[in-house]
């Protein structure tokens, strides 16, 4: 059985801690960058994702060393990473069918 | 800045301020800092942003903490897969036959009342004179009794969707599905 899609905003949160733990903040960066702008998040939207990430053990709080000075970092799951990688693969297909659709029109 | 965002994370159910209240605001601190050095627009957008942000999360939170329900911010709705199985619940087709019910009393009413003066001839029809506040008030009682009545239909159609959506547990789910 497979997880639901997932919306955008939250497809890149997963993909910003695919690399690395990070903190709020830093994923709120990551995720403009990443969108190249497109996608902005505010802090209300990313901690309703967040939590409901954390509610179903997606993601995890990670205890680094700016835990203590209010910056809580968040990692992927194993779950998580399964989820994020059934996504992509549900990404290129339809980007693959899109492609040879379009190709079939075109020509 | 941050004293009006503070005061918006009051809105947030006191369990959720509890757990990311402090998180938040130092998410927000950092934001007002980078914001700081860009231009009196780009700061009000930001700022605006950031404050509606707030309040649109304080009240799934709150929806949340009410209904019991996740809600469904992260999967995106409108992709949501069709299901095939009953999705009525009980409420949403007992209110719809109260409807129905009272639809037909109407009609069946009006139908007696044609009849009872189809041959009428004592003489012209007396109006009720209605002043126009009782009108108002009337009309105003009438509107709220029907709009109670479509959200109740909504909200249960609601919870039919949403309510089951939610308790599909991904880790389960995948579990179940290797």
């Amino acid at each position: 059985m497979e997880t639901p899609p997932i919306s955008e905003p939250v497809f890149l949160i997963l993909l910003s801690l695919a690399m690395q733990p990070r903190h709020g903040y830093a994923i709120l960066r990551d995720t403009e960058e990443m969108s190249n702008g497109r996608v902005r998040l505010s802090t209300g939207t990313l901690y309703g994702a967040l939590r409901r990430l954390l509610e179903d053990g997606w993601i995890e709080r990670f205890e680094d060393e700016d835990t203590s000075r209010g910056k809580q970092a968040y990692r992927l799951t194993s779950l998580g990473r399964r989820s994020l990688q059934m996504e992509i693969g549900r990404l290129k297909q339809l980007t693959r069918v899109a492609s040879l659709r379009t190709a079939r029109k075109e020509s | 800045m941050l004293k009006l965002y503070s005061s918006l994370l009051y809105l947030y159910p006191a369990s959720y301020r509890r757990e990311y209240g402090d998180e938040m605001l130092s998410v927000l601190a950092s934001v007002q800092a980078e914001i700081r050095e860009k231009s009196v627009l780009a700061q009000a957008h930001r700022e605006v942003r950031e404050a509606v942000g707030l309040l649109h999360g304080a009240m799934q939170e709150q929806l949340r903490s009410i209904t019991g329900s996740h809600g469904n911010a992260m999967f995106s709705p409108r992709r949501m897969p069709m299901r095939h199985e009953y999705r009525f619940p009980k409420s949403a087709a007992v209110l719809m036959t109260i409807i129905l019910v009272a639809v037909l009393f109407t009609i069946e009413k009006a139908e007696t009342v044609s009849h009872a003066y189809a041959n009428y001839d004592g003489g012209p029809l007396i109006w009720v004179e209605i002043s126009v506040l009782p009108a108002f008030l009337i009309a105003l009682v009438l509107a709220g009794a029907v709009a109670a009545m479509g959200w109740a239909v909504i909200y249960a159609l609601r919870r039919s969707g949403i309510h089951r959506m939610s308790e599909v547990n991904p880790s389960n789910a995948q579990r179940s599905g290797r």
